[in-house]
């Protein structure tokens, strides 16, 4: 059982262990870099920082029908990146994640109440992203 | 001594003393039993690049004492055991090291003996347990002892004749030692506290780190010397304890603290600090800021003119403060290569003179500044490097006669700016890899894959100077760590060519600003001509074009350049004129908004291998610019883009490197070689190259891609004539453009070249870039 914090991207449960959270803040401006991938959003001028802005749903390829209203600033390594997302619901103890998934960029899903939470690998989506090629 | 010799000293002692900082801490490790095979090759890689640093400083007995030590973890390698009482002669010679580092300069006889003793123990243990008679170790321990007298003359006869002699008193030194490395912690703590003036909000990423103020008062007496085993070695000020504790993990914060060391002992304890880079990161930051504020404050003041002398008197001496201030923070980051490189001429010298060589040795674009963090990390690969190319690369002047080279090798280092990287190649002209590694090298992806493979030497020998089988892979793992990256090229019995591709870090850019579809766009201000006014534009071979002082330019939109989405220009639009890589284009905007001096932040590696980007900068209003490369508002060749047609999704930078033709160099002589190289490259072709013509034709059929060649015409074995003539005359290739580029200008020369079948000939006498790029875009441009 570990700490993380719950998130909705669209329509669907996913969960961030909280060691690798900065913060939560409003989405913002986000200035688009011509050229890069789609899933990176921009830049965003985060109190004088520059941070990388990553579109979570197209990662995670959930369809999304509304824009993305907040950032989680999150951390692994040496890198930090805003995800976008719609709402944090909540910091808590979670039950390990005990179902398998297709995607690589979790660790697996959590069954909480009959519903699937997705459990982010904050290294490897950072990695994955690194090593896209353009 | 001069200057330099205590620079270097300084970087020296500095990176010494974390190695060995780290050597210790993994022997301790070792000792108490829990330390894994990864230990080892961690010991001898810092083992090793001492040994080399040393080296080329000429500081033997370090030299001699990194290699003993480097020769006892071969033996654990080989006898693939590290028995914990092999650590204590090892922590003996760590310590001693230290002390030699740190200038004490005392005999090592005895402990290179116990160190010898250590080895043969190692080697006997080995071969008890494998029940073999015959001691399997004599012959790989003999290699490196010989080796130094062949290589050295002026060896120390101790290093010859190490013979097997029992370590004494193994157990007090290791009773000793970590008494020592634990109070190390507190002494880095309390040199800590000196800081430089407070900086405000620190980012929310960093630990907080609140500095003991009660262990400020304390660390005379904590770094007094311990008992009398131990002489005054301890060096002045103690790494921070973040190195200790993870040094390979985080690249930022270990190079954070390679500020140059302070001399040996307390007086001098406070005269020089080791800063994490990140604080002088941020100071950085904070000075572009406050210049940003500046600039704001003096527009809403409405300039010096209207104000009272009082206060415009008060206004000028801040800004006179602050432009010193910018300078003092920016000279902490920067310095150029030189203060690395003044030294190697001699240091080659004497390499090669020990090996038996003969080397001519040059480097070029010694003023390219790097950011300092860096350049102070670099000698020692940069001396790897060489050494590399000395001992393995060039061979004797017997062999290179042989081959058909001159009997003097070459070797060169090549430093420019390249967008948001400095380039450093180490180029010699010796015998390459073998055929064999070219074709591994096609298996696993390239050279580099293979030549940095941990464990891979290119030389089979073991010998004093190098190729112990830690070579590249040391320097790319350097590379990497500082976020850049190493390649290689090379050609059986045609030299190498090692490039080191580092960050320029960040830095203060003098840029132009301009606003485009609601983004803004900086460019550096060195490239930009002028600004003009664009109310029509003309077509030019079916493009859009712009008359700017009698010539014609192509024009295009800043959108369609970097492939933005925008709202169509409106009817009179500012467009910068921009001269990049010998071009000049027109880029049209929306609104020039002014220069600037930003601080330049390097775009996150989450973006991938994305192109055409200096970086990012945070402007006064809060508005991220994205800082392009002046390549993209003047890219080698343009579609039909511009006012008009709808904005082109497709990166302008992509489409150039994408489909640019490659070009085939071939010229006897390096200089100009590279000259050429550098300039074709520049424009965005990529380039091989060949020393004469009979090796060009080889290329040649290797590069079917190869679009045009440029050749001179007197070279050995095949000249140019001939290598024309022989183009020609193969089927496949008669229509491949051709350019002679000669010193022979005559008419008759001319004639001659053409009859041979070359598309255009050029003469090096006031040899043109321009001209030269113009003839290829003629030839082969799209």
């Amino acid at each position: 059982v570990s700490v993380y914090v719950r998130l909705r991207v669209a329509s669907e449960d996913y969960a961030m262990p909280v060691e690798h959270v900065l913060q939560v803040a409003p989405h913002g401006d986000v200035t688009a870099v011509p050229g890069s991938r789609p899933q990176m959003l921009g830049v965003r001028n985060m109190r004088g920082q520059i941070l990388p802005v990553v579109d979570l749903a197209l990662l995670l390829r959930v369809p999304r029908t509304a824009p993305p209203t907040r950032l989680l600033v999150a951390e692994a390594g040496s890198r930090q990146a805003g995800f976008a997302i719609d709402q944090v619901s909540e910091v808590g103890e979670l039950a390990d994640p005990t179902e398998e998934t297709d995607s690589d960029l979790l660790v697996g899903a959590a069954l909480v109440g009959g519903d699937l939470i997705g459990i982010i690998d904050v290294t490897r989506v950072f990695a994955a992203l690194e090593q896209v090629p353009q | 001594v001069t200057g330099i010799d205590t620079e270097l000293t300084d970087i020296f002692r500095d990176e010494a003393a974390e190695r060995l900082d780290q050597m210790e801490t993994a022997l301790l490790a070792v000792e108490s039993g829990d330390a894994g095979a990864e230990s080892v090759d961690s010991l001898f890689r810092n083992a090793h690049t001492i040994k080399g640093a040393a080296g080329m400083l000429g500081l033997d007995d370090v030299r001699a004492l990194a290699h003993a030590v480097e020769d006892v973890l071969e033996g654990v390698r080989r006898t693939k055991a590290f028995p914990p009482e092999v650590a204590a002669p090892l922590l003996r010679a760590t310590t001693m090291l230290r002390a030699q580092v740190a200038g004490e300069h005392q005999p090592i006889d005895e402990l290179l003996h116990d160190l010898a003793a250590s080895l043969s123990k190692l080697s006997d243990g080995a071969a008890r347990a494998a029940g073999a008679g015959v001691p399997p170790a004599r012959a790989p321990e003999a290699e490196p002892a010989a080796e130094p007298a062949r290589v050295l003359a002026a060896e120390p006869a101790a290093e010859v004749q190490r013979t097997p002699e029992p370590a004494p008193g193994p157990a007090a030194e290791r009773a000793a030692e970590p008494a020592r490395v634990l109070a190390a912690e507190p002494a880095a703590e309390a040199q800590r506290t000196p800081q430089p003036a407070p900086v405000p909000a620190e980012p929310a990423a960093e630990p907080a780190r609140v500095p003991a103020p009660e262990s400020a008062a304390e660390p005379a007496r904590v770094r007094e010397p311990e008992p009398a085993a131990e002489p005054a070695r301890v060096p002045a000020v103690e790494p921070a304890p973040e190195a200790q504790r993870a040094p390979e993990a985080a690249p930022h914060r270990s190079d954070g603290g390679k500020a140059p060391l302070g001399a040996p002992g307390p007086k001098t304890e406070l005269r020089q600090l080791r800063v994490p880079a990140e604080k002088i990161d941020r100071l950085i930051d904070v000075v572009g800021e406050v210049m940003q504020y500046r600039g704001r404050l003096a527009h809403s003041l409405g300039g010096h003119a209207r104000l009272p002398q009082d206060v415009a008197d008060v206004l000028g001496s801040g800004e006179q403060m602050l432009d010193e201030l910018k300078d003092t923070a920016i000279g902490m980051r920067t310095l150029p290569l030189s203060v690395i490189t003044r030294r190697l001429p001699l240091a080659v010298r004497d390499l090669a003179r020990a090996a038996g060589k003969d080397v001519e040795f040059a480097v070029t674009g010694a003023d390219t500044e790097i950011d300092r963090v860096i350049l102070e990390s670099l000698y020692e690969p940069l001396a790897h490097m060489l050494r590399n190319a000395v001992i393995h690369g060039i061979e004797s002047a017997a062999e290179r006669e042989r081959a058909g080279k001159p009997s003097r090798g070459r070797l060169e280092i090549r430093a420019m700016p390249r967008g948001s990287l400095v380039e450093i190649v180490v180029a010699d002209d010796g015998r390459g890899v073998s055929p064999e590694v070219i074709e591994r090298a096609r298996d696993e992806g390239s050279l580099a894959d293979v030549l940095a493979h941990p464990g891979y030497s290119t030389a089979a020998e073991v010998t004093d100077l190098a190729g112990r089988g830690v070579g590249l892979d040391a320097v790319r793992s350097y590379a990497r760590s500082v976020g850049g990256n190493l390649e290689i090229r090379s050609e059986p019995g045609h030299g190498m060519e090692i490039i080191l591709l580092l960050p320029l870090a960040l830095a203060l850019l003098e840029v132009l600003l301009f606003e485009r579809g609601q983004a803004v766009y900086g460019v550096p201000m060195v490239v930009v001509e002028e600004i003009v006014e664009v109310a029509q534009t003309l077509r030019l071979e079916d493009r859009p074009a712009l008359e700017v002082r009698g010539r014609p330019l192509p024009v295009a939109d800043v959108a369609a350049l970097v492939g933005a989405v925008a709202p169509p220009l409106s009817g009179r639009s500012p467009a910068l004129v921009v001269s990049a890589a010998g071009r000049r284009a027109v880029a049209i905007c929306d609104a020039v908004l002014g220069q600037e001096e930003v601080v330049v932040k390097p775009l996150s590696p989450l973006f991938g291998a994305i192109e055409g980007y200096l970086g990012t900068a945070v402007l006064g209003d809060g508005r991220i610019a994205l800082l392009v490369e002046p390549t993209v508002l003047a890219p080698r060749s343009r579609r039909p883009a511009g006012l008009t047609s709808a904005p082109d999704p497709v990166p302008a930078t992509a489409t150039a490197t994408a489909t640019a033709p490659k070009v085939l160099v071939v010229e006897d002589s390096f200089t100009v070689r590279e000259l050429q190289r550098s300039i074709l490259e520049a424009a965005g072709y990529p380039v091989v190259t060949a020393r004469d013509g009979r090796e060009a034709l080889g290329v040649l059929d290797r590069n079917p891609d190869i679009e045009l060649v440029v050749t001179d015409l007197e070279m050995p074995e095949l000249d140019g004539l001939g290598l024309t003539r022989a183009i020609r005359a193969d089927p496949a290739r008669s229509s491949l453009p051709v350019v002679i580029i000669t010193s022979r200008a005559s008419e008759d020369d001319q004639r001659r070249g053409i009859e041979a079948g070359a598309d255009a000939y050029m003469s090096k006498q006031g040899f043109d870039q321009q001209a030269l790029l113009a003839t290829v875009e003629r030839l082969i441009g799209r």
